[in-house]
């Protein structure tokens, strides 16, 4: 007779931890959503790095297919989803978020969660990158509704012009006319000001909670963040982020006091991931390093999404700066920072078949931060939610490497 | 010149543009390379340079692939390799705009891979309508000017910029005519006409206008050749030797085409009006529509592609889709959903820089051919 083994029972999560908080803020951000649509409100598909100020002034219910395509990745549903965008023409060598939120506008349905309600509006940005305005314009064109742009530029330049804080700052009252004039909803500067503050509140409690990584052991596994940034991407104005953000570096904190922390291993190296996550692969990427005691202590994320601002120039210079709109030396001293501040002994860089822009010089640039940290460099080749474009052998290889390379140097030391 | 004599001369210029550019140095010319797509060679022609197309090459990659992943567009890649093996020297800059994510990334590149050739970048507003958009694409050539003064030494006057403003409206209108003529003559080849088009990135405009103002003429005595299957193409490059031999081999010829490297480049004048050039340069790039590397929410070159095939009498339309270029690749459904909701055959083939063997594409463009 076969043995049994019984699955430890999970414990369910303690409804005061940040962890059951941040989670229950993301998934209300889709049933508000819902819950707005049911009352007969016009409700938006939001890009992830759109000015959240603007709909969270405006009281606008909206959704983030960046973030529905992760959440559907990551439950196994991309690859019928990209199969379905490719079906109607659409190359597999476009972004898989893409070709996963065009399948959804066309079935208006899923495999997996999350479903969304279908929206009356587009907001797009492309200060992450301009596939984002090829995305939006077949979405509105396909789904026959209006799409509202403000048009980031990629800046070559180190600082940010004041020609181009003007052309931004233009385009946010353009958008904004144009919102109240569709939705009939109503820009306050007193709700702007209470938005800014809060979103001020949450983005300095995240950049202190990523920074709690400076600490030996790190409190927490770097995997965390690329779950908590979901709720600085889409509700850093809102109170109870702020709240849990908050919450979560008290939690940090107090792990380092008491010697705990969230990844559940020896630390043996810490290290610096590069890239989106490979959502379809997330276990396998985890693991891959958790097995070898490699916390992966800091991302990009951990500074991109803190966003703090005084004023609302400061506050369209600050959506100017985000990773993906700056010039390799900004995005290289950025990155630099976040390794040195948090002793970091390697590099491992997602070369992510999604994100031409983020990948186009990626080569060069980790090679000089590679130089500038004294680090070893690992790049491997994945993609953020085409699980069709990962190797899993490759990636165990290079992460061997990586491991080998960081043990000799610490044998050295 | 005869009609042959002309169509070799462009052949020639096409095939050997180092020797173009060696030539313009020899003469004591700065040279000022030009990456795809809208560059604003106006200005870089009214300071006394001459604009020189870069748009890569058919060539092996092997430099590059220190610097881009696989999945960056050939343009960019062999446009890199290039560089960084020497084939610009003599280059006084390049200047690149920023109008995709690829575009984005090579000027990154650039300054690190070919640092003896300065990097200008040209940011170019998506929003380009509204008079905020204007004052930022403004902004954009004030940059330009000022980064081209320091890279060469000259100097830029507005006075000057409304002279090469006319060169090139004139160039713009001889290239639209030309696209009509050459569809009343189908004894000149789909690799002839694809000559005419490459030639104009490396010589001053001036010349070349010249140039295909004779051929027009030219051509207008002559009698056309037997008729052939009327296409339109659509694309970013259609310029493989391989590509449009197939077209010929076919019988097929392209009687109009929405490619960037061609005619589309050529559909928007700068227009009279502006307190100054600069500011109606300004205005052209607002002016500019029909592009899947500007904003359009409408898809309105989706509609064009299909209305202007129509127009033309082409049976057909072939979409040359350059591999991982994520804008064409956006449109691409949205084209075919125009083509056929007007009853037009739409066939797509990749291509890249790269290809060496086109049997694949081939036999698609035969059986394209066949349901015409």
């Amino acid at each position: 007779m076969a043995e049994t083994t019984t699955k430890p029972r999970r414990q369910p999560p303690d409804p005061n931890s940040a962890k059951y908080k941040l989670g229950k803020i993301a998934d209300d951000a889709y049933a508000s959503a819902a819950a707005a649509k049911a009352r007969g409100e016009m409700i938006g598909w939001c890009a992830s790095n759109f000015p959240v100020e603007i709909p969270e002034t405006l009281g606008l219910a909206v959704v983030y297919p960046e973030n529905q395509a992760a959440g559907i990745a990551a439950r196994g549903g991309g690859v019928t989803m990209c199969e379905e965008a490719e079906s109607e023409g659409y190359s597999n060598d476009i972004c898989a978020y893409a070709r996963i939120s065009l399948a959804y506008a066309k079935l208006k349905e899923a495999p997996v969660e999350p479903n969304v309600p279908m929206p009356d509006f587009v907001l797009c940005c492309n200060n992450i990158c301009n596939c984002m305005i090829k995305w939006y314009e077949n979405l509105s064109k396909e789904l026959n509704i209006p799409m509202f742009i403000i048009d980031i530029p990629f800046n070559p330049d180190y600082e940010v012009s004041e020609a181009q804080i003007a052309y931004v700052r233009a385009q946010f009252w353009d958008v904004i006319h144009g919102l109240e004039k569709l939705t009939g909803k109503k820009w306050s500067d007193e709700k702007y000001k209470e938005v800014m503050e809060i979103s001020g509140r949450t983005s300095r409690a995240w950049l202190a909670a990523t920074a709690c990584a400076k600490y030996t052991p790190s409190p927490f596994n770097g995997f965390d963040l690329l779950n908590h940034m979901a709720v600085m991407v889409t509700a850093r104005g809102k109170k109870e982020a702020a709240e849990a953000m908050e919450i979560l570096l008290k939690e940090y904190e107090q792990n380092h006091v008491e010697g705990k922390s969230t990844f559940r291993a020896e630390e043996k190296y810490r290290i610096m991931f590069e890239g989106i996550a490979c959502w379809p692969w997330l276990r396998v990427t985890s693991t891959g390093l958790k097995g070898r005691g490699i916390n992966m202590v800091t991302t990009i994320y951990a500074d991109a999404f803190g966003f703090v601002y005084k004023d609302f120039d400061d506050m369209c210079r600050a959506y100017c700066n985000v990773p993906n709109a700056i010039n390799l030396e900004h995005a290289r001293d950025k990155r630099v920072k976040l390794c040195k501040d948090n002793s970091v002994e390697g590099l491992l860089v997602h070369t992510n078949r999604s994100c031409k822009l983020w990948s186009g010089f990626m080569p060069e640039m980790s090679r000089q931060i590679g130089e500038a940290c004294d680090i070893p460099v690992v790049s491997f080749d994945g993609d953020q939610a085409d699980a069709r474009n990962f190797s899993e052998a490759q990636y165990d290889t290079r992460v061997q490497g990586l491991t080998e390379i960081m043990d000799t140097r610490k044998e050295a030391k | 010149m005869n009609v042959q004599e002309l169509l070799n001369r462009f052949r020639e210029v096409a095939a050997c543009p180092r020797a173009q550019m060696e030539n313009y140095l020899k003469s004591g010319k700065k040279v000022v390379l030009t990456a795809p797509v809208y560059t604003p060679e106006e200005i870089i022609h009214s300071m006394g340079a001459v604009p020189f197309g870069a748009w890569g090459a058919d060539i092996e990659l092997n430099e590059s692939k220190k610097y881009f992943p696989a999945f960056i567009c050939s343009i960019m890649q062999s446009l890199l390799e290039i560089g960084i093996k020497g084939g610009y020297r003599g280059a006084s800059a390049i200047v690149i705009p920023s109008l995709c994510d690829s575009l984005k990334v090579i000027g990154q590149n650039w300054k690190y891979a070919v640092p003896s050739i300065p990097f200008i970048p040209m940011t170019y507003p998506q929003n380009r309508k509204p008079d905020f958009g204007v004052a930022f694409t403004k902004a954009g050539y004030e940059r330009v000017i000022s980064d081209l003064g320091k890279a060469t030494g000259l100097t830029f006057d507005d006075a000057a910029l409304g002279s090469s403003i006319e060169v090139y409206n004139a160039h713009n209108a001889a290239m639209r005519e030309l696209v009509g003529v050459l569809a009343a003559h189908p004894e000149v080849t789909n690799a002839q006409r694809s000559d005419i088009f490459k030639s104009a990135f490396f010589m001053l405009k001036e010349e070349h206008t010249e140039l295909v103002r004779a051929l027009i003429d030219a051509l207008g005595a002559a009698e056309a050749g037997p008729a052939k299957t009327p296409i339109m193409t659509t694309g970013i490059i259609a310029d493989a030797a391989g590509l449009t031999g197939i077209l010929d081999d076919c019988g097929l010829q392209i009687v109009c085409d929405d490619v960037a490297a061609e005619s589309r480049q050529y559909a928007t004048d700068t227009p009279a009006e502006g307190e100054t050039n600069l500011d109606r340069l300004a205005l052209k790039f607002r002016n500019m529509d029909n592009c899947s590397v500007l904003y359009d929410q409408e898809k309105n070159r989706c509609k064009k592609i299909a209305a202007d095939a129509k127009a033309a009498g082409a049976k057909g339309v072939l979409v040359i889709l350059t591999k991982f270029c994520d804008p064409e690749e956006f449109d691409y459904p949205l084209i075919k959903k125009a083509c056929d909701a007007e009853g037009i055959p739409v066939t797509v083939i990749e291509v890249d820089r790269q290809m060496v063997n086109y049997e694949q594409a081939r036999t698609a463009i035969e059986t394209f051919r066949d349901i015409l």
